[in-house]
């Protein structure tokens, strides 16, 4: 497991999971990831930028548990992934980004 | 106020309603018709509004479509017809004293048309680009998709005009042994406001339309079979915005119900206050155009919501409203929300019955598909009696049914959507 796997599950006294902070951390990192697919599609952004980076940031927000804290978060991201494999169009990954980013919003976790 | 309407029934089997308005400078007359296309099968699709296009090509004293409009605008008055999917009607308003002549137009279109062979020909090619005009504007065409997947395989899911394979093929002899069916007087109701002669009129009727007394049988709609899963149905368009329609089945015409059903329909989506403007568009700027309607039939219906949409909110937009839609299943609305839905559903009918054609279609209509007629005063004490709890229930009612979606947009998949409403 990645440093960064267990550095996402912070724990309270009690076992529970901290309230408030992580769903920040995730819908922060779908803004990321959002921005980058616009970047890709206005082809203003890093000459660099390649599908396997849009990708990575997509598996940074699969990482965090609390997306499976809101329905259909989790399975959002994960059309988004499958998008970006497939080759399907920037504004199509990002439809499915802000997706999930409206989801965790109606799940009060945005 | 009391109504001033009144019925009369004709020879023949048709009837005649009427609403003295006499303080008004115009008269207008509607002829209603049940049928539609609801009643056409596969290969007669379009024909009820085929019929209605060539009834204005031109009748025996009134030879071409010229004539017609000559007659009418030379008055200064307005004459048009429109075909629905359960019934199809001609209308005209005219300056008072030109009823009796509004009234001959109108008959002289439904019974004696010529029907003329070229005429068919021309028409079928203003049709067919009707047909394809409608399908380059989205936000109409996204409708019709989304009423196939609401009524799949029966006609109340297919467009009114029918389709290009059913229009190109439709016969003349088609056309005629289909007026004939349905053009008949047990089927009629016609109707009148404004300043008139309520005695005169009904001389005019009754010595002035020659149709066919006897019923036919064959005026049979079949009940549309029901929906087991959500499904959604995308069209691949490069167009800039994405147009999605969502909706659910829900009350007909018939159920006491339906004035609930209008108010959860205000709430959700009528106008510049209602929860999906407020939330959708101005507080999550979403979409540009978001609302919600119905469409009741006699034995079915549906509630629909209309987003017009940057592409790349699409899902986000149809997870809102979908939201707004749920939370209504959940909560009861507020008072002073019911209160404002209540006022603006009345302020809109009377507005609706500021017309003498206003007054003269709500009047036919009525008697047509309902079989009684209403006073507004009626209307009125129906929707006041609506509660909170009301609108709850048909609210559960509609969400409870499986939801389908119709999109247009430049999407190369579904599968997005489909997660959206669980299809």
């Amino acid at each position: 497991m990645s440093s960064s796997g267990r550095g996402s599950r912070k724990r309270t006294h009690n076992g529970g999971s901290v309230a408030g902070r992580e769903p920040h951390v995730a819908a922060d990192r779908i803004r990321r990831a959002i921005a980058l697919v616009n970047s890709l599609a206005d082809e203003a952004g890093d000459e660099e930028l390649t599908p396997s980076e849009i990708a990575e940031a997509i598996r940074d927000c699969l990482e965090l548990d609390e997306v499976d804290r809101v329905p259909n978060v989790r399975r959002y991201l994960g059309e988004a992934l499958d998008a970006v494999s497939d080759g399907m169009p920037a504004d199509f990954v990002a439809m499915t980004l802000y997706a999930a980013l409206g989801a965790l919003r109606e799940g009060g976790a945005g | 106020m009391a109504s001033a309407h009144r019925v009369h029934s004709l020879p023949g089997g048709a009837r005649f309603v009427v609403e003295p308005m006499p303080e008004r400078l115009s008269a207008s007359a509607v002829l209603m018709f049940a049928g539609g296309s609801r009643l056409e099968d596969d290969r007669l699709a379009g024909v009820s509004h085929f019929i209605e296009h060539l009834y204005f090509k031109g009748t025996k004293t009134r030879p071409t479509s010229k004539e017609i409009a000559d007659a009418i605008e030379g008055v200064g008055g307005f004459i048009n017809a429109s075909t629905d999917k359960e019934l199809t009607a001609y209308w005209t308003r005219v300056p008072s004293e030109h009823m009796r002549l509004g009234l001959d137009v109108l008959f002289d279109l439904v019974a004696n048309s010529r029907l003329d062979p070229a005429d068919v020909e021309r028409e079928r090619g203003v049709i067919l680009e009707e047909l394809r005009m409608y399908q380059d504007q989205p936000q109409d065409y996204v409708q019709n998709l989304l009423e196939e997947l609401i009524w799949p395989g029966h006609p109340l899911g297919r467009d009114i005009a029918g389709t290009e394979e059913s229009v190109s093929r439709l016969t003349r002899d088609d056309i005629l042994e289909y007026a004939d069916a349905h053009y008949r007087l047990p089927n009629l109701v016609v109707g009148a406001a404004g300043s008139l002669d309520e005695a005169a009129m009904i001389d005019a009727v009754r010595t002035g339309l020659v149709l066919r007394a006897e019923p036919d049988g064959s005026l049979v709609a079949a009940a549309p079979a029901p929906l087991e899963r959500p499904r959604v149905l995308v069209r691949r368009r490069e167009t800039e915005q994405a147009h999605i329609c969502i909706g659910a089945r829900s009350l007909s015409y018939m159920h006491p119900d339906r004035y609930a059903l209008d108010l959860l329909n205000t709430v959700l989506g009528e106008g510049m206050s209602s929860r999906l403007f407020l939330n959708i568009r101005e507080r999550l700027g979403l979409a540009y155009d978001v609302h919600s309607f119905t469409q009741k039939h006699r034995d079915t219906g549906y509630l629909g919501i209309y987003i017009g949409v940057d592409p790349k909110k699409a899902v986000d937009a149809v997870n809102a409203a979908v939201s707004e839609l749920r939370g209504l299943a959940e909560t009861e609305v507020l008072p002073d929300e019911l209160a404002r839905a209540k006022e603006f559903t009345k302020g809109r009918l009377r507005l609706e019955l500021e017309t003498t054609n206003g007054v003269a279609f709500w009047l036919t209509y009525q008697e047509l598909l309902l079989g009684e007629i209403k006073t507004i005063e009626e209307e009125v004490a129906l929707v006041e009696a609506v509660t909170a709890g009301d609108v709850m229930r048909i609210a559960r009612d509609v969400v409870s049914g499986p939801i389908q979606m119709s999109v247009i947009g430049p999407f190369g998949r579904d599968s997005a959507f489909r997660l959206a409403i669980g299809a």
